[in-house]
Parts: C-alpha cells; sequence; structure tokens
C-alpha cells in the first residue's frame, strides 16, 4: 500500500488545524502549523502502514512542532481565538479555555486536545505520545476533572443551553 | 471523583466501556453530574463555527483589473511587434546572386 501525501493531507487537515487551534490559540500559527507538518511529512518518508498509524506518526509530528513554537513562545496563554470576522461574544470564555489549557503539562494538554479536538481514538493517541490506552485513558478523564475544576463558571453556565454529546452546538443547525 | 468514573469519558469518547460500571457510575449524584460537566467542557472547547483551516479565497477586483490590464498590453504588444516585423521585411524578391546555365536538355538513353 503506498501511501498518497495528498490524500493524507485531505484526511487530516481539519483534525490538525483544531488541535493547533487550541494548542497555539491563534488561527494564523495553527494554520501555519498545519501546513508544517506537511511539509516534514513529504519530506520524511511516509510509512506503508494502516490509517491510524499513520494519523499516530502524522500527529506526532504535529506535537513535536506545538512543543517547538511553546518553547520559542514560552507558552504564553493567548487571549482567545479571534475569528475572522471580527469580535465574538464567547471570547472570555475562549480567553480562560486558552488560560486552563496553558496551566497543564505539555502531556496531558496534547493527549486532551487530540481527542477533544482532533478526535483521535485512544490507541492513536497511545502512538502519538508513546503511552498505553489505559494511560491514556486515565490521563485524559484526569485532565477533564482538573479543566472542569479550573472552568467551573462557565461549564455551569452551559447547562442552560441545548448540548450534544458530540460537542457540536445545536444552534449551528439553523 | 471516583477513579472508576473513567468510565464515563470512554462512554463520551465512543470507546468500549463495561455497561454496568457505567451504570453504577451514573447512579452517584457525582457520576451523573461529571457526566453533564464534561459534555458541557466539550462543547467550551470548540471553535468559532467560521474558523476554518484554509480562509476562502477573496478575488480581489484589482487582481482582475491587473490581469485583464496584462492582457491587453501582451496583445497590443504583440501586435506593435508585428507591424514592426512587416514593415522591415522586404516583400519583394531579392536580386539574384547566381544565374545556372541549365544547357540543352539531354535524351535519355
Amino acid at each position: 500500500m503506498t501511501v498518497d501525501p495528498e490524500g493524507l493531507f485531505v484526511a487530516n487537515q481539519p483534525r490538525l488545524f483544531r488541535y493547533f487551534l487550541r494548542a497555539v490559540g491563534q488561527i494564523e500559527t495553527a494554520r501555519d502549523l498545519t501546513q508544517d507538518v506537511f511539509v516534514r511529512a513529504t519530506r520524511a518518508a511516509i510509512p506503508d502502514v494502516p490509517e491510524g498509524e499513520v494519523r499516530a506518526w502524522i500527529f506526532r509530528i504535529a506535537r513535536n512542532l506545538a512543543l517547538d513554537h511553546h518553547r520559542r513562545t514560552q507558552r504564553q496563554p493567548v487571549d482567545a481565538i479571534r475569528a475572522d470576522t471580527g469580535r465574538a461574544p464567547s471570547q472570555e470564555i475562549d480567553a480562560a479555555v486558552n488560560e486552563a489549557l496553558a496551566s497543564l503539562t505539555d502531556l496531558d494538554r496534547d493527549v486532551f486536545l487530540m481527542r477533544e479536538m482532533a478526535g483521535l481514538g485512544y490507541d492513536e493517541i497511545a502512538k502519538a505520545c508513546e503511552l498505553t490506552p489505559d494511560a491514556v485513558r486515565s490521563r485524559l478523564h484526569r485532565t477533564r476533572l482538573q479543566l472542569r475544576d479550573r472552568l467551573a463558571a462557565p461549564i455551569a453556565a452551559r447547562h442552560t443551553s441545548p448540548m450534544r454529546l458530540s460537542g457540536r452546538d445545536p444552534r449551528d443547525d439553523t | 471523583m471516583k477513579n472508576h468514573h473513567e468510565v464515563i469519558s470512554a462512554f463520551l469518547d465512543d470507546e468500549p466501556f463495561e455497561p454496568a460500571r457505567l451504570a453504577e457510575a451514573l447512579s452517584e449524584p457525582e457520576g451523573h453530574a461529571a457526566l453533564i460537566d464534561l459534555v458541557a467542557l466539550r462543547h467550551l472547547m470548540q471553535p468559532p463555527p467560521n474558523v476554518v483551516a484554509i480562509p476562502p479565497r477573496r478575488r480581489s477586483p484589482l487582481r482582475t483589473v491587473l490581469a485583464a490590464a496584462a492582457v491587453l498590453v501582451a496583445m497590443a504588444g504583440g501586435f506593435w511587434l508585428g507591424e514592426r516585423r512587416g514593415q522591415l521585411i522586404d516583400s519583394a524578391a531579392p536580386a539574384a546572386t547566381r544565374v545556372i546555365e541549365t544547357g540543352d536538355w539531354q535524351p535519355l538513353p
């Protein structure tokens, strides 16, 4: 089986962008880092392995890029994700989310974001972060509880709005 | 929260879980509060819907005008060069430099 780099890009670009978006908190930087992953992936030999393992390999590259970025910027929490179309009403919540994420260790944050933003399975996260799936499960739950404590007020405020298990906002349907 | 509440995370993530353990976790007030809170946390993590990996390309009107201008300049330049070459090349036949006398035709044997 030969891995098609373009297919790999199309299949993983949205996941990577969402991961970087919360990992670095800036839209343009997230876009640049997403591109950088594919530049690195095409320079290296893409492993001839099943799709889930290729994704784990791609996210290992992404994780290294995010860590490099944090080293360069000394991991300052950013204000909020700024949408291209002006000031979003949820900017305060966004800033609180980014601050809470910045308080996590690099590994906890990556495990959480790979699951929550990129939708990776426990096995894929385990391979990307060099952990066991059981360690991913425990770490993920513990991280969620930490974030739950730090974001208690916005979480409580969210209780009055309709929700979906997927996290997709039902208000976006209209 | 207790460790056995990890089953709630597995349920949220569509990972394999034991139904009995989930039922046990959700039977506790702390367990079902956690389920709601973790779904709410998931909602908080979502970026604004208009944030996309590749921004839509806006075709600038200036770019269109510049492209049209470039085509016109290329066409006018081509026409002008063609005209100029036409003037430079004399349409009359050049004078003969050598005349070959063929003589009489020889009959074939």
